[in-house]
């Protein structure tokens, strides 16, 4: 029995493809569909050609696939003339995206009035004669099916009602997890597939009692958001590989002087320009090695939106905790697909970390940088009686002041470096995490984004189970060790061409794994790609 | 009140810089503000080595990039004074994105560039400042490039205070400073500066005979005139070339008075915000 389909609208960019997708992701997710929307467009606004496609299931499911049940296609039409069948409408050029989704509305059996109320629900912003005249095109487009495509139609299929689930983008998920973990300042200098975090938080400032700017350059990014962690203000910045690499000394500067923040890199195929609007994982090594010298930071690698949440209020609490930068690594694919996730829990809380309260009577200098067995010292911020320092970009003393002594030097790399085993031993610190059977025959080593389609891939696989890395870096070898001592055959699934994470594990286990699974097109795997290659 | 580490200052002999800090520590005296209770931020050069010689919170940050580290820290907590420390390098060369972009927002902060005319920690090359035909170790040939002007520059993009003050006038620079810390919004405070060492042109003599103060009836707010002023190149005017009173940008994007610092995180709803 059938208990999914996958829908597909296209057009050049202008053409209302996007507002049409998410019209009929909502239309379905209404309905109590499990949806996942995955769009593809050329970094353009006019022209080119955008794509949305909705694979739509009774049960969960966290990736789009391949196989398409029915398309709409509005630069080639084909044998479905939806010029003609617009204007008969009596439509404008602007309403064919909406005669394809009564079309589409009719073959995947869905309810007409779902579709237009959906419709009313997204031009509410515009006049009633344009809501008016879109439902009236849907309608007639369904109506045109239902006479003359009946025998495409496909059958119904009984969905349950999803009140306790939502759809959301990485981004989106991203962006609340961040202010569910406390974010009082986001930085920002827009760069797609990261933008529409900015766009994100800038709408949601007011309500959620935080300031966001769009700033200069990502240098004035992350020095900002530096600025106010000294001052103590939970802050993240958020960009791709380009504005990335604008920021590394920004990076080794929250390293060195023991600021956190939070850094949110969306990666797109590059170097430099590369292809902005599509989807990539060529910076993992980039984000465990960037800045010059050596510092601990964390690089968190999301699998869907709702670890993304997780991991975005985890990386505030862990960069504050820890005081260093965290790194949260996404991807255009995982940033702009919809997915269908649980709702999270209205209220969310945080705990406070590493706040000094010193005498407030004696003024003497603080030690700011003082030795401690877990290499984290507790700090005061400014305003604060008794706390007086100086936080240091140049090597430092226990006060903060510069030197060049042998001895300090030292003492301060291995008070800094102290933190890597406390953090890998943190109870909130999230390990490998196996998916499917215990044992397998065949085990799919993988990080971030691809973490849905694996899963979608394993319904269909026999014997073979997943690990799943949450967080890369600092590597988390014990959990790791642990979880393939009885693999059989291992294979790493990244979409980058050299095998990154393959080499991390063989750097910091000395485990080569022969079999990699690679993909460096700018789209995200397929569960068909895998399964074909696996089966 | 004592604004003094156990470090003693690493300066040449001679040089502007300990004018400027004497005339600091006089400012902060004269507002009586305990060391604990602003911020200074220090960019990366022989002027920021001040770093080390003032006791108080402070932030040495990266070469030019030290403007957004102090426009984060009063958005995170506008109650504090936060004055940056920067020279004309990091201030008009590497960080000039930074210097237009924060005096185009009114960011609520007191800019203090050391201006030699020279990079002088990485030893005297030109600067943004630095007469065109300067022979430099950089330019040994004399430099190509036109000079920066900063002041022109400051008012032409909104910053609401512009002035510039001399190292060895140690009792005017003084009224510049508490001046501008008395001001609400982008403060911006050039002083001009020997280096004994690198420029051996502009010494304090050289100043002495170059500089003037503006006229008492001299109009701050007129901000043609100020521009007019910022071309004088054979004189240099000391003083406050231009002062207006308008919104800051954290009085502008703040939802209420509680600094961000201290907003209570321990339990946040997100119903409303999908």
């Amino acid at each position: 029995m059938t208990t999914s389909f996958n829908f597909n609208i296209s057009g050049s960019a202008g053409e209302g493809i996007k507002k049409a997708g998410l019209i009929f992701l909502k239309t379905c997710f209404k309905q109590g569909f499990y949806v996942h929307g995955y769009t593809e467009y050329p970094s353009l606004i006019r022209g080119g050609r955008n794509t949305f496609q909705v694979h739509a299931s009774k049960e969960a499911n966290l990736s789009p696939v391949l196989k398409l049940d029915f398309t709409i296609d509005l630069q080639n039409e084909g044998d479905l003339p939806l010029t003609k069948i617009n204007q008969d409408a009596g439509g404008i050029p602007q309403t064919k995206n909406v005669a394809g989704l009564g079309i589409a509305c009719f073959i995947f059996n869905l309810s007409l009035d779902t579709l237009n109320q959906t419709i009313a629900k997204t031009f509410s912003d515009k006049s009633k004669d344009v809501i008016d005249l879109n439902i009236k095109i849907a309608t007639y487009g369904y109506s045109y099916a239902k006479k003359n495509l009946s025998a495409k139609a496909l059958p119904k299929i009984e969905t349950q009602k999803t009140e306790d689930k939502l759809y959301i983008t990485g981004n989106e998920a991203i962006s609340l997890g961040a202010i569910a973990g406390g974010l009082k300042l986001f930085v920002s200098y827009p760069m797609t597939p990261a933008t529409s975090i900015l766009h994100s938080l800038a709408a949601k400032a007011k309500k959620a009692d935080l300031i966001v700017r769009h700033a200069e350059d990502e240098i004035g990014t992350i020095n900002m958001a530096i600025g106010a962690g000294f001052a103590g203000v939970r802050s993240m910045v958020a960009t791709s590989g380009g504005g990335f690499s604008l920021m590394t000394e920004g990076l080794g500067l929250s390293g060195i002087t023991e600021t956190p923040v939070v850094i949110v890199n969306s990666m797109r195929p590059g170097p430099a320009s590369g292809m902005p609007t599509w989807s990539g994982q060529g910076d993992l090594q980039y984000m465990i090695n960037s800045s010059q010298d050596e510092f601990l930071r964390i690089v968190m690698t999301p699998g869907d939106p709702e670890e993304a949440f997780k991991l975005s209020k985890l990386a505030l609490n862990l960069a504050e905790k820890y005081q260093i930068p965290v790194i949260i690594l996404l991807d255009k694919y995982l940033s702009e697909s919809y997915f269908t996730v649980n709702k999270f829990k209205d209220l969310q809380q945080n705990t406070r970390y590493g706040f000094a309260n010193p005498n407030k009577t004696k003024d003497k200098p603080f030690k700011r940088y003082q030795d401690q067995e877990s290499g984290v010292s507790p700090r005061t911020i400014p305003g604060q009686p008794g706390g007086v320092h100086l936080c240091n970009s140049y090597e430092h003393d226990e006060f903060g002041y510069a030197t060049e002594e042998s001895e300090e030097r030292i003492k301060q790399v291995e008070k800094r470096a102290k933190k890597t085993k406390y953090l890998l031993n943190d109870p909130n610190f999230i390990t490998p995490i196996l998916f499917g059977e215990k044992e397998a025959d065949t085990t799919i080593i993988s990080w971030g984004s691809n973490k849905g389609v694996i899963l979608e891939a394993l319904k269909t696989l026999n014997s073979v189970n997943f690990i799943h890395f949450p967080i890369v870096w600092p590597f988390p070898k014990k959990t790791f060790q642990k979880l393939t001592q009885n693999s059989k055959k291992l294979i790493t699934l990244e979409c980058n061409s050299t095998g990154q994470l393959n080499k991390i594990i063989t750097q910091e286990t000395g485990l080569e794994i022969k079999n990699q699974l690679l993909k460096y097109d700018g789209r995200p795997f397929f569960p068909s790609e895998i399964i074909s290659k696996l089966l | 009140m004592n604004y003094q580490t156990k470090i003693a200052p690493t300066w040449c002999p001679g040089c502007g810089n300990f004018g400027i800090l004497a005339a600091l520590k006089q400012a902060l005296i004269a507002k009586n503000l305990k060391p604990h209770e602003f911020t200074l931020v220090y960019d990366v050069g022989c002027s920021s080595n001040m770093a080390d010689f003032v006791y108080s919170y402070g932030f040495h940050g990266l070469h030019g990039r030290t403007l957004p580290v102090a426009a984060g820290i009063k958005l995170a907590n506008h109650h504090l004074p936060v004055i940056a420390i920067i020279g004309d390098g990091g201030c008009f060369g590497e960080g000039l994105s930074h210097f237009i972009s924060l005096a185009r927002g009114n960011h609520d902060i007191l800019v203090i560039a050391h201006d030699n005319y020279l990079y002088s920690l990485t030893t005297g090359q030109m600067s943004p400042t630095t007469k065109k035909g300067t022979v430099t170790p950089s330019t040994p040939f004399g430099s190509v490039e036109e000079p920066f002007n900063q002041i022109g520059t400051a008012v032409l993009n909104h910053a609401t205070f512009v002035a510039r003050g001399f190292a060895g006038d140690i009792p005017n620079l003084t009224s510049l400073i508490t001046k501008g810390l008395n001001h609400r919004g982008y403060a911006f405070l050039d002083v001009l500066q020997p280096c004994t060492t690198y420029n051996k042109d502009m010494t304090f003599d050289w100043y002495k005979k170059h500089i003037y103060q503006l006229d008492k009836n001299y109009d701050p707010t007129n901000k043609k005139l100020a521009i007019e002023k910022s071309l004088e190149t054979d004189k240099l005017a000391t003083g406050v070339f231009y002062q207006v009173d308008k919104p800051t940008y954290h009085q502008q994007v703040l939802n209420n008075n509680q600094p961000l610092a201290n907003k209570d995180i321990s339990s946040i709803n997100i119903k409303d915000l999908l």
